[in-house]
């Protein structure tokens, strides 16, 4: 939905971007680390809030509101963010929703690398049939608009969350698969690999021993970056109605039954909206801070 | 600043074959003025651990039409000094000190004035042919672009003159050759085209760094051939950058050696190769190998390495690998003064006369 | 290098450049044109992968419950209706039968009947792809003449104002979910100020219809591009010796980054786009339906729905070949457009 990081393409100016004597001043350095720290530290606090808050304060829950209590404006005591039309808070459907969105995000992303990455690795590495074979294979998966390709798989798989997590691994793993065998090929034919290989190393010390450390900064970077865009399409899903099943509060399905009201109470979608983009824009400065941190590609 | 070369009574004419400069001073300026006139030229760099200091008090001139050699070794600062004669140090670098080109001061100037200096009055020519031109351009239109940036030619009077440089640089078939990519060219022809594109627009000054290290033997000395002889053709001054001393025992009429970011050395050639002064001249020129020397022998290098340019010590930046380094050695840094008549060097304790082994 | 030469000739040699100009007729250099060989070879790879993409939807959209015959009818629609229709439909017969039967028709150009609208899928296509493809362009070129100037500006004076306002704008602009921008868009533009009508008025086509809807997918893009832009153009001022050649022939440095280094970016940019291309095309199914557009992105959702499939899937090989098709052509362009390439030699 949202442009994903297709392969090693850069989104972040060249590591190099320094003066020509080769080194950061102090000052640059501290705005590297703030460019990761500042990041991270609101991702920890959404975490925060959206994880153990519930726990420790009584917040009201986000669904079974009652009518009388509905269409409460922002700021309303009790209700930070109001109420929606059916009376529910929207504060704690915004803390509750963002549960959501991370447990899918991390899940898919996890699925995607482990299994991705594999798949990445191991057609990198060995090359000839296999990797033919399923260069082909993830070929036809990323020439299919991902949007579709899951919301099928939602439909036919029945509403749930863990459902949405399995199709969106259709669209993570292709993308793993493909940034893997990329950074895999490229350090293959580097001296260390290739003294490694003959020397009778056996394969998957090389594979885990060289190849993997050397990626995996990389990797890293890229489930960041893509973990944003994980939460788009699962906004997505749920705002077109196929993702995560009522009454489970998500942000997507609050954005989506928030543009009837648009012109009357915009904040119904404005609110959701924000919390959507603050997290998404955090995990692609985290994910390209760490880029321009590590000078990773 | 006093010191030109050759335009004196009585003072000793380079001997060095192969170097005939024009000699000539250019249009409208004074004879015996240098062209070029750099002094106490500083250029620092803002660094993680500190500053880099790349070059720290140069000073040397230019007469129109001479050719100069400045030798060192890599981080010595002699391409950082040679871009800052261009103007063409990115602004983080920091640069003191006085350049004047023909009486006009360069430090401190606005990038508009610089734009208009760099390629009409001063051009440069450099190391690597392969990388030196866009490869997704016709040769032509490089070479027409640095026609057009300064002289207001038509297309099609520029497309003749360029096709006219060519043929100067003597590139077989030179109207073919103008609608051609790089790729199309050997590493000599490309080096000459880089050659054509410093000329186009008559500079008064070129300089070559390293221009020639990245080709092979024979055609180094085809591209210095035709360099000297554009030289002669045009009057241009010439300064070669390089760490090749045989090079510039060839070609140079006066030579200058750096290290660390400072001038230790400069004299005419001739006295530079015949009397030697500084150790680590020395000890370069003892470093070439030579064929009377016996099979089998290990070469004699000078030990240790550069200075790390961001600590200035206070003792002279050579003492720490320097054979007949002494205690004052270490503790002043000497400063660069003319002992002898056309020859400065920058020594407490320099050779004795006559001394190359 | 490969030079031979005589000491004392002074710029001979005997290198013959890569190719010859003129000679050959045209047709037989292009036969040995290598770029037209990998072009060739390139697009017979990419049949196996539109079948794939057709196989792989019939296949999940089996697997989905309910069926055309229940949709068309609707939910009070007795059992034996529906089975009646299914029956009409074909929709009993084995999944492989049916693909043979969709694929053989699909082989001779005949993409079937749609069984919600009872027209062939060809008609409807032909109807409201015009809308996408319109729709789709006017994004791209919005992206081009927004995010080109600006890398170039941004690279004149790194870390300047100028430069760091787009770049975090450009995060800013490719963070936002596209549903989210449409929205906002509409309450801003539609509602507030009414410069612009939040549901398409006509039938597609009228520019002002599409202007919001192009917006809302430019934006992510321009954001994508100016970053990935402006680094290339940056590298290439860093680490390439030859616009160190152009900065000393006196050029400034706006004209070394818009005459030498955007060329060479614009080969590098030219991939990126083929690359996201199929991502751009999901996002115009949010975008057609969120704006009321009839374009096929819509279309397919209601398709979907339907469980219409003869028209999902001819929407999607419309799609699938839209994107073989482009990153097919923007391998070629790089071919033709790389100098080096071109005259025969291998990729540096």
């Amino acid at each position: 939905m949202a442009v994903p990081v297709a392969d090693a393409l850069s989104l972040a100016p060249p590591a190099g971007d320094i003066a020509a004597a080769g080194r950061l001043s102090p000052a640059r350095r501290l705005m590297r680390s703030l460019e990761v720290a500042v990041p991270a530290a609101v991702l920890a606090l959404l975490l925060f809030f959206c994880f153990i808050w519930p726990l420790v304060y009584p917040v009201p829950p986000p669904v079974g509101g009652s009518i009388l209590d509905s269409g409460l404006p922002l700021w309303s005591p009790g209700h930070i963010f109001g109420t929606d039309t059916v009376g529910n808070d929207i504060m704690s459907r915004i803390l509750y929703g963002g549960r959501v969105s991370f447990e899918v995000a991390a899940a898919v992303q996890v699925i995607g690398l482990a299994v991705g990455g594999l798949l990445g690795l191991i057609a990198g590495y060995h090359g000839g049939t296999l990797e033919a074979v399923l260069m082909r294979v993830l070929d036809v998966f990323i020439a299919f608009p991902s949007l579709v390709l899951v919301l099928a798989i939602v439909d036919s798989l029945g509403q749930s969350e863990v459902n949405v997590i399995w199709a969106l691994t259709a669209f993570s793993i292709p993308a793993f698969a493909r940034v893997t065998r990329a950074a895999t090929l490229r350090l293959r034919d580097q001296p260390f690999v290739v003294a490694a290989r003959l020397s009778s190393v056996k394969t998957w010390r090389i594979l885990f021993g060289h190849i993997v450390p050397n990626v995996a900064p990389q990797m890293l970077t890229f489930s960041l970056l893509g973990a944003g865009v994980v939460i788009i399409l699962e906004g997505a899903l749920d705002f077109l109605g196929y993702g995560i099943p009522d009454p489970t509060a998500s942000w997507g399905k609050m954005i989506a039954s928030g543009q009837a009201m648009l012109s009357v109470s915009p904040s119904l979608v404005i609110v959701p909206s924000i919390f959507l983009f603050v997290t998404v824009v955090c995990l692609n400065m985290l994910g390209d801070g760490l880029r321009a941190l590590w000078g990773v590609r | 600043m006093a010191g030109s070369l050759g335009q004196r009574a009585g003072c000793p004419t380079a001997t060095s074959a192969g170097a005939s400069g024009a000699g000539g001073a250019g249009p409208g300026s004074r004879p015996g003025a240098a062209l070029l006139d750099v002094s106490d030229l500083r250029v620092q760099f803002r660094s993680r651990g500190g500053v880099v200091n790349a070059v720290q008090g140069v000073s040397f001139t230019v007469e129109p039409g001479r050719t100069l050699a400045i030798i060192g070794e890599s981080g010595s600062g002699k391409t950082v000094s040679a871009y800052a004669v261009l103007g063409l140090l990115p602004r983080t670098a920091q640069v003191s000190g006085s350049i004047r080109f023909d009486g006009i001061e360069l430090v401190g100037r606005r990038e508009r004035d610089l734009r208009d200096h760099r390629g009409r009055n001063a051009a440069m020519v450099f190391q690597n042919p392969e990388r030196s031109l866009n490869p997704t351009m016709r040769i032509g239109t490089q070479i027409t672009e640095a026609i057009r940036c300064h002289l207001p030619l038509g297309r099609a009077e520029a497309h003749e003159r360029a096709v006219e440089l060519l043929r100067m640089v003597r590139l077989p078939a030179p109207e073919r050759r103008f609608y051609e990519y790089p790729h199309q060219l050997s590493g000599g022809m490309r080096q000459r085209v880089v050659i054509a594109i410093a000329l186009a627009c008559e500079p008064r000054l070129l300089i070559a760094d390293e221009a020639t290290t990245a080709l092979d033997v024979t055609t180094q000395a085809q591209i210095m051939d035709l360099l000297l002889g554009l030289q002669q053709e045009l009057g241009t001054a010439l300064v070669m950058i390089s760490h090749d001393l045989a090079l510039a025992a060839s070609y140079a009429e006066e030579v200058l050696v750096m290290y660390a970011g400072r001038v230790v050395e400069r004299a005419a050639a001739g006295d530079l190769f015949g009397s030697v002064r500084m150790p680590y001249t020395r000890a370069l020129l003892n470093a070439i190998p030579r064929v009377e020397l016996e099979p089998h022998v290990l070469l004699p290098v000078i030990g240790g390495r550069p200075p790390d340019l961001s600590t200035i010590g206070p003792g002279c930046s050579f003492a720490p690998r320097c054979p007949d380094a002494q205690q004052d050695c270490r503790l002043q840094s000497p400063p660069l003064k003319q002992h002898e008549f056309g020859h400065w060097w920058a020594c407490w304790h320099p050779c004795g006369k006559g001394d190359v082994q | 290098m490969n030079t031979s030469v005589t000491v004392g000739q002074p710029g001979s040699s005997s290198v013959e450049p890569s190719r010859q100009a003129g000679g050959a007729p045209l047709h037989r250099r292009l036969a040995r044109s290598p770029a037209l060989r990998v072009a060739g070879r390139r697009l017979l790879i990419a049949i196996p992968v539109l079948w794939g993409v057709t196989f792989l939807t019939f296949v999940v959209l089996n697997a989905l419950p309910g069926d055309a015959a229940s949709a068309l009818l609707g939910a009070n629609a007795t059992p034996q209706e529906v089975r009646a229709l299914s029956i009409k439909l074909h929709l009993n017969e084995p999944l492989l039968v049916r693909y043979g039967h969709w694929l053989g028709a699909a082989l001779h150009g005949d993409l079937g009947t749609s069984l919600y609208y009872n027209q062939s899928v060809t008609s409807i296509l032909w109807q409201r792809l015009p809308v996408t493809i319109e729709l789709v362009v006017y994004a791209l070129v919005i992206t081009f003449v927004v995010s080109v100037p600006l890398a170039v500006v941004s690279a004149r004076r790194p870390r300047g104002g100028i430069d760091r306002t787009s770049m975090a704008l450009s995060m800013g602009g490719l963070s936002i979910a596209p549903y989210v921008l449409a929205l906002l868009l509409i309450l801003v533009f539609a509602v507030d100020l009414r410069w612009l009508p939040a549901l398409a008025q006509g039938t597609g086509g009228d520019i002002r219809d599409l202007t919001l809807p192009a917006i809302t997918l430019a934006i992510p893009l321009i954001g994508f591009y100016t970053r990935f832009l402006r680094a290339d153009l940056l590298e290439q001022m860093q680490s390439e010796d030859y616009t160190v050649t152009a900065l000393a022939k006196g050029l400034s440095r706006g004209q070394v980054l818009t005459r030498h280094a955007l060329r060479n970016s614009a080969i590098g940019l030219i991939t990126v786009i083929g690359l996201n291309l199929a991502t751009l095309i999901g996002a115009t199914v949010i975008v057609e339906q969120i704006f009321g557009l009839s374009g096929i992105g819509s279309q397919l959702l209601k398709a979907i729905n339907n469980r219409d499939v003869p028209l999902v899937e001819g929407i999607v090989l419309v799609f699938a070949t839209i994107v073989v098709l482009a990153n097919l052509g923007t391998d070629l362009l790089y071919d033709v457009l790389d100098p080096r390439i071109r005259h025969g030699r291998s990729r540096s």
